[in-house]
């Protein structure tokens, strides 16, 4: 269709428009227009890029769209290395909550999620279709390779990053059946190839916990909270990002949690915790101070003027989770992760007991 | 050659100074002491400036402001040639004298800056044709522009999209044409750059034609819209003219010709907000306040709008520094007379308007930005419902914050410092506001936000 256009916007110099070349040139084939034009749709490679693409493959289309899944990558390598002192300081931290503890069933379930964050130069970059997708898929990713055998806390690991996530295969997060075809690094640097711009995936967090037993007096719950979504984008992504983790104790916990009210009240209580953790700031679990969440006033939680950590004790005593004068038991906030972009967070917490 | 332009420089930065301190003196109407208000100085012909023209500096005629003034932008790919082709604009109008050579290194401050958090330093590069003059910004990122526009620090009325012709357009380039979309420009001028690196020219109808299609995808003309191929780089070295110097004549002269100059403040309707109200025995009620924008002479008809007043009278009288004067115009500081108003009818907060071209709003939607702390304001979150202050021109009014309808989860949205956000204002009464009113939002005595009205509700 676009090349049906009047001729007074052909450049004049090049009159000699629309001359159409064999496919089968025996000496040497040249791309064709419409089919550079057509990947170029496809793929959003550069326009160099797609014209190679097809000049390789004598303008097989199928062939060239594997072809250039296999050069972007190399390309975006080479590419990576020549961007690789700029300042990369834009860009969104991901989460991805594969499960948050809670269920409509009360026998709960296991905690998995990750947390990641991916730079790039221009927040135009950052803004992009092609950059929230890929995101998107590395924490979910992230989330799902995050192994349970072992006993795990929110951290920050470079080790994780490194040996685990970046050459595991990419995973869709919009469609799990799809078959990965590139590994994390991989498809990272085939982005750096399509946008050219520096993209780094700098850092990732993940927290995993098996199913806790049936009659299970304790229970982990996950709470998570993006700022600063772009227009129109996902909510999972955003340019401050808090991940929670939240104890549930009590020698009730299979009746409290059997109310059908409890997991739409807790979740909306998780909600206003983690955005709570990202607004104010929160360096903190417990401690001195108002860096300590459980000190500052539990704003997000229908505006009110008592400390989080009163507001957590008297939700529990409502709930029935706490029986009056007990001990140990109740609602806690174990430990919180909370990132911005260009580096700054917090990964605090007291161990999962 | 160096010494008159240092000379023309001085003038002018003495001009900008006077203006703005004289805009500062009226503090809450000071929406538009951008630097576009203050190249496009009317004023500087009017008598009370004359202390500037008389300096005698010769050879200063051919800066005058009499051409009008423009701030153009460049958006495009870091590796596209953005800063490369605004060297080779000056360069090249430096050989008919209306720039002054600013190279590369020169233009790109950027990383430096990026690195001390300026991101966009608007005043850097100018330059002139035969019918404009223009002030050159770069765009560098999104949310910077945005909180520049809505602050007044930086203004584009239209804009240059650089695409180097060996990638074509970028996946990216969908974000520099939403971004212009989005700060209300109408008309784009497209410079194909680095087209001595592609030899064959069905790969350069193929960037064009795609970024034609790209244009009318975003609501641009892209039947129409100029696009021009070229090396700036070429021009930069002063090689190859017919890719080089020609091509950015003719980009300069599609930039004249094509994107539309913004209405002048002399030229817009009359508009002056009250900011005091006095009674003067045996003549009647007097208003003061600082001419926004227009012309008005005595014997017109106005009409009074704002916090409940909607009247029409005429100005029977225009006074300044204790003269009567036939005319008004914008940058006045002027007493206006009014016929048969009494003094109780008149506040301050009101504006007098030319009749009919501006209307009192209690609800609009605007684009908001939240200062930080670091820039002295609030240090905690906001939610839906919250209540500050908004002063819009002289009127100080409660405003409501909420999202606007059809917003997920808004009981749930906060605002934290820092923030662009679009929020939809309700005041506790109504205010004379259009699109692209400024205003700034305060709590307790501390400003806290400003914003720019986008739509009317």
């Amino acid at each position: 269709m676009i090349f049906l256009r009047s001729p007074r916007h052909v450049p004049q110099v090049f009159g000699h428009a629309f001359r159409s070349f064999s496919s089968s040139s025996p000496s040497f084939t040249k791309a064709d227009i419409k089919l550079v034009a057509e990947l170029r749709k496809r793929t959003e490679v550069s326009l160099s890029k797609a014209k190679e693409a097809l000049t390789e493959t004598n303008n097989d289309v199928g062939a060239a769209l594997e072809w250039l899944e296999k050069d972007l990558i190399a390309s975006g390598a080479k590419k990576k290395e020549k961007v690789q002192d700029r300042i990369a300081s834009e860009g969104l931290i991901g989460v991805s909550v594969l499960s948050n503890g809670l269920s409509t069933q009360n026998a709960g379930r296991g905690v998995r999620a990750a947390m990641v964050e991916l730079n790039c130069e221009t927040d135009f970059v950052s803004r992009n279709r092609l950059f929230g997708e890929l995101l998107d898929d590395i924490a979910h990713t992230a989330a799902f390779i995050s192994d349970f055998d072992a006993y795990r806390t929110i951290a920050d690991s470079k080790a994780f990053l490194d040996e685990r996530l970046l050459p595991a295969p990419l995973l869709s997060a919009r469609d799990p059946s799809r078959k990965p075809t590139t590994e994390v690094g991989g498809a990272v640097d085939a982005l750096i190839a399509k946008v050219g711009e520096k993209i780094l995936l700098s850092r990732a967090v993940s927290i995993s916990h098996p199913l806790p037993p049936p009659q299970s007096s304790v229970a982990l719950h996950l709470a998570s909270y993006l700022h600063g979504s772009v227009t129109g984008g996902l909510t999972s992504q955003g340019r401050i990002g808090a991940l929670a983790l939240l104890a549930l104790k009590s020698s009730h916990l299979p009746t409290v949690t059997e109310s059908p009210t409890f997991s739409e009240d807790i979740e909306k209580l998780q909600r206003a915790l983690a955005r709570q953790i990202v607004g104010f700031e929160t360096l903190s679990v417990k401690g001195d101070g108002e860096i300590a969440l459980y000190n500052q006033p539990f704003m997000m939680f229908a505006g009110s003027d008592q400390p989080v950590g009163t507001v957590l004790e008297q939700w529990a005593t409502g709930k029935g989770l706490v029986e009056p004068g007990e001990q140990g038991s109740g609602l806690e906030v174990l430990e919180f992760a909370k990132w911005s972009v260009g580096g700054g967070g917090v990964i605090s917490g007291e161990k999962v007991g | 050659m160096l010494r008159p332009q240092l000379l023309v420089q001085s003038s002018r930065t003495a001009a900008r100074r006077l203006y703005s301190s004289r805009a500062s003196q009226s503090l809450l109407t000071c929406t538009r002491f951008t630097p576009r208000a203050a190249v496009s100085l009317p004023a500087l012909k009017r008598p009370n400036f004359s202390c500037i023209q008389t300096r005698g500096y010769a050879d200063a005629a051919k800066f005058t402001r009499t051409k009008p003034h423009m701030n153009i932008g460049t958006i495009g790919h870091v590796d596209h040639g953005k800063t490369t082709l605004t060297a080779a604009i000056t360069k090249v109008l430096a050989g008919k004298g209306g720039a002054k050579f600013t190279d590369y290194a020169e233009i790109d401050k950027a990383p430096e800056e990026k690195a001390r958090g300026i991101t966009i330093n608007s005043a850097h590069v100018e330059y002139e044709t035969d019918n404009r003059h223009y002030g050159h910004i770069d765009c560098p990122g999104h949310a910077d522009y945005i909180k520049n526009m809505i602050t007044g620090a930086a203004q584009m009325d239209g804009g240059i999209i650089v695409v180097s012709a060996t990638d074509g357009q970028m996946p990216q380039t969908r974000e520099h044409l939403l971004l212009a979309r989005q700060v209300g420009i109408k008309r784009l001028v497209v410079f194909i750059n680095k087209v001595d690196m592609v030899s064959d020219p069905e790969m350069l109808e193929l960037v064009d034609m795609e970024m034609r299609d790209l244009l009318s995808t975003y609501n641009f003309d892209g039947e129409e819209t100029p696009i021009i191929m070229g090396s700036a780089l070429a021009a930069l070295e002063g090689r190859d003219p017919e890719i080089g110097e020609n091509k950015i004549n003719e980009l300069v002269k599609a930039c004249d010709s094509w994107l539309e100059l913004p209405p002048r403040d002399l030229e817009k309707p009359f508009l002056m907000p009250v900011e005091d109200v006095f009674s003067i025995s045996g003549r009647g009620t007097v208003a003061t306040g600082r001419v926004e924008r227009g012309v008005i002479t005595k014997g017109s008809d106005v009409e009074v709008i704002g916090l409940g007043a909607n009247f029409k009278t005429t100005l029977t009288g225009v006074e300044m520094f204790r003269k009567e004067l036939d005319r008004g115009e914008a940058g006045d500081n002027m007493g206006a007379l009014l016929r048969g108003v009494k003094r109780e009818q008149l506040r301050r907060g009101m504006v007098i308007v030319a009749p009919g071209s501006m209307k009192a709003v209690k609800k609009f939607q605007a684009q908001i930005y939240i200062l930080t702390k670091e820039e002295g304001g609030r240090y905690t979150p906001f939610m839906e419902n919250y209540r500050p202050q908004v002063y819009l021109r002289t009127a100080d009014i409660t405003v409501s914050l909420h999202w606007p309808e059809g917003t997920d989860n808004a009981a749930e949205k906060m605002v934290m410092p820092g923030d662009n956000v679009e929020m939809v204002c309700d005041l506790v009464h109504e205010a004379a506001a259009e699109l692209g009113t400024r205003f700034t939002l305060r709590e307790g005595g501390k400003t806290i936000g400003t914003g720019l009205v986008t739509k009317l509700l």
